[in-house]
């Protein structure tokens, strides 16, 4: 019983981070928000840096790591925003296809989108190569139904007719969504609090107030207490435990919450300038509005939780927090 | 990152749970915060000391089992699922021991870990003062250096179970020009030495759990200070925050505590309020977190890391949410949460519960406190 990330994964996630930081800064966001559509140049960047393979075996060209990884990435995707579909293809789908697509996906060649009947859109259809969809992959549709999301970054489309249900690919994409709105939840923090410290009235920072102090440390206290539930929920489904589903739950919910609560801080926190467009912060209170919603919202999760735990016949005892014994079934 | 128990860890759990089933009193305890019930418990922490229970991380030479911080969680998730007593020796066993066990020296470890492991003698905190509360380097009551005595003048209060303790624990202003956070002492003072007066205050429940205590010239040896003199405050952050991290409220407590809820809410659920399905949930889940979280503060802390600041997260999550579950139960049990006694003769518990969980957003430094502690230390905001 070691709770900690190893020294790997915390240089993994810090190599994410600094690589983010400096190729895909705000600037980046508001140069998508006017272009529009996704750039093939920070797609390549992302599969430089070797997020492509990250779960694909090194016997296909990439790195053989595991979902705690996949959930660090893409914390760090969500705390810089990123919008190309990197997470969707490398983090989500590629373990659930064939050796040769995930090989694709390693090299890059090969971009998919996710279809699951308890979203009503399918991110990224166009410019997708191939959809997982009902467990199986089938050819985009010529020209998919664009729909108009509130996030500006966000490339949305109607959904496919009669999708099957495919567990395996909710629970791993609900992880793989909460990550990011930890990630969002942090930078929304840091923006805010970076703004309370350089914002003056009064004749001094506001952040010197304890209603600024306040709201802000609230938002602190929330996301240390998010964060453990991640990962064990990464790891859970990693080890295939039979109350994975149940972990992943538990961590979408947090993420949501916390990064709702991030959201309506930091634009608080920025007053009358939180409500403009001009300031960054609305890219982030958006994308954790979007991924709120995503793959499971709060109902549904909270619904899975309370049947396990208040209507079901699981065992409540302390020993079960890390419960392993009982694996789930082969699907 | 390794989540799985060690078969070793298993077979540990499975002793206490075994000792808990044969040790642990059938019928409930009368409260810790009343003379009576005090006693009661301090007859359990005897108990608990026969089977070598009393603190089992410390050295077996001050009467621990040397167990590292994964098997004493498992030890409080075991004590609290055996419905076991709230230690009568917290104060001790929690926030003193583990501050003896860094700052004092052999012979104080010696004469005071293991008597307090062996539940014979039980210890109260004196650190507040009228005018010194969230505000605490506003203390004034003095100590004053006379040979190798300190004599000690001055006036402490909210003091937990001090009408019922033996010693207590606090920081005393032994220079006398000193300002604020320097010239403070951390001395040790048997509560039955001439010149001490305890004044027993009622609490929101009516029992005496807390109380003033008189110093009027109370002389103690030099012997009794922890650490150097005028190292006061430093001695006293790492206690409180041994109080507001790691130590004080395991998870267990509230693992238990939202089990029977559910319980709780299982039992009253066609009567139960709109908004109680997802509050009994949201505590589950949150004493959930609340142990994911501890396991790694643990691991960290067993990897040779510190609680800093920190522990001010922490504390602001177990009094929230115990004060959340607390008022959940109390709002299942409709207009009988009135009653002090039910229908069986039983002390109402959760509404012990939930009066006892107003306190925990207070004592321990406030949350208005560790959110400003939150927002200057972790967050860099200015001062």
């Amino acid at each position: 019983m070691d709770f900690r990330l190893t020294q790997d994964q915390i240089d993994l996630r810090d190599a994410v981070r600094d690589y983010l930081a400096g190729e895909h800064g705000p600037e980046v966001l508001r140069r998508l928000d006017v272009e529009g559509g996704r750039d093939a140049a920070l797609w390549q960047g992302l599969i430089g840096m070797g997020l492509g393979g990250l779960l694909v075996a090194e016997a296909h060209g990439g790195l053989g790591l595991g979902l705690v990884e996949a959930a660090l990435v893409a914390v760090e995707l969500g705390r810089a925003n990123v919008s190309e579909p990197i997470a969707d293809t490398a983090l989500v789908a590629a373990p659930l296809l064939p050796a040769a697509h995930q090989a694709a996906i390693a090299a890059g060649t090969l971009k998919v989108a996710l279809a699951h009947p308890v979203n009503p859109w399918i991110a990224d259809l166009a410019g997708a190569d191939l959809v997982l969809a009902g467990g199986t992959t089938v050819a985009p549709p010529a020209s998919p139904t664009p729909l108009d999301s509130v996030d500006p970054l966000r490339r949305l489309y109607a959904p496919l007719p009669a999708v099957a249900d495919d567990d395996a690919l909710l629970e791993r994409a609900a992880l793989i969504t909460a990550a990011q709105l930890i990630g969002a939840a942090e930078q929304m923090l840091t923006l805010a609090t970076d703004y309370a410290k350089t914002r003056e009235q009064f004749g001094q920072p506001i952040g010197g107030f304890q209603a600024i102090k306040h709201h802000l440390a609230t938002v602190a206290v929330k996301l240390e207490f998010a964060r453990p539930l991640l990962w064990r929920a990464a790891w859970a489904l990693e080890q295939g435990h039979a109350r994975a589903a149940l972990h992943v739950s538990h961590a979408k919910v947090a993420a949501t919450d916390t990064a709702v609560l991030a959201a309506e801080t930091a634009i608080q926190v920025h007053g009358a300038m939180g409500y403009t467009y001009e300031v960054d912060l609305h890219f982030w209170m958006k994308r954790g509005w979007a991924l709120a919603g995503a793959w499971g919202d709060r109902a549904f999760h909270q619904h899975r939780l309370a049947a396990a735990v208040l209507d079901g016949d699981m065992t409540l005892d302390p020993d079960a927090t890390f419960a392993s014994d009982i694996l789930l079934q082969a699907s | 990152m390794e989540l799985t128990y060690t078969p070793e860890q298993n077979a540990f759990r499975a002793e206490v749970r075994a000792w808990m089933a044969a040790h642990v009193p059938a019928e409930p305890l009368k409260t810790l915060e009343g003379r009576e019930g005090f006693d009661q418990h301090v007859a359990w922490e005897r108990t608990l000391a026969s089977g070598n229970w009393g603190m089992v991380t410390w050295p077996e030479a001050y009467g621990g089992r040397g167990l590292d911080l994964i098997r004493w969680l498992i030890f409080e998730e075991e004590y609290y699922r055996a419905g076991a007593p709230l230690r009568a020796n917290q104060n001790g066993i929690f926030l003193l021991g583990p501050t003896i066990m860094e700052y004092g020296t052999e012979a104080q470890k010696a004469r005071f870990l293991t008597p307090m492991a062996r539940g014979e003698v039980m210890w109260a905190q004196a650190w507040s003062e009228p005018n010194a509360g969230s505000d605490m380097a506003a203390i004034r009551s003095r100590a004053v250096r006379d040979g190798d005595d300190y004599v000690i003048s001055g006036q402490k209060t909210w003091s937990s179970r001090a009408a019922f303790a033996d010693w207590c624990f606090g920081i005393f202003r032994t220079d006398p020009d000193s300002k604020r956070h320097k010239g403070l002492s951390f001395i040790l003072v048997p509560l039955d030495a001439p010149g001490v007066t305890i004044r027993p205050i009622r609490q929101l429940h009516g029992e005496t759990g807390f109380a003033e205590i008189f110093f009027d010239e109370v002389r103690v040896p030099v012997a009794n200070r922890i650490a150097g003199e005028g190292e006061g405050w430093n001695v006293a952050m790492a206690t409180a925050g041994f109080e507001r991290g790691l130590m004080l409220r395991s998870p267990a407590r509230f693992q238990a505590a939202a089990r029977r809820l559910v319980d709780l809410y299982r039992a009253h659920a066609d009567t139960a309020p709109l908004g109680a399905r997802e509050a009994v949930l949201q505590a589950w889940m949150d004493a959930q977190a609340y142990a994911l979280n501890t396991y790694a503060v643990a691991a960290t802390v067993m990897a040779g890391g510190h609680i800093g600041a920190e522990a001010s997260l922490n504390k602001i999550f177990w009094s929230e949410l115990d004060r959340a579950a607390h008022r959940t139960a109390m709002s299942l049990m409709g207009a009988r949460a009135e009653l002090r006694t039910l229908e069986n003769s039983t002390a109402n518990a959760w509404q012990e519960g939930y009066i006892f969980s107003l306190s925990g957003p207070i004592y321990a430094g406030s949350n208005e406190i560790q959110r400003n502690i939150i927002a200057e230390r972790l967050l860099g905001l200015p001062r």
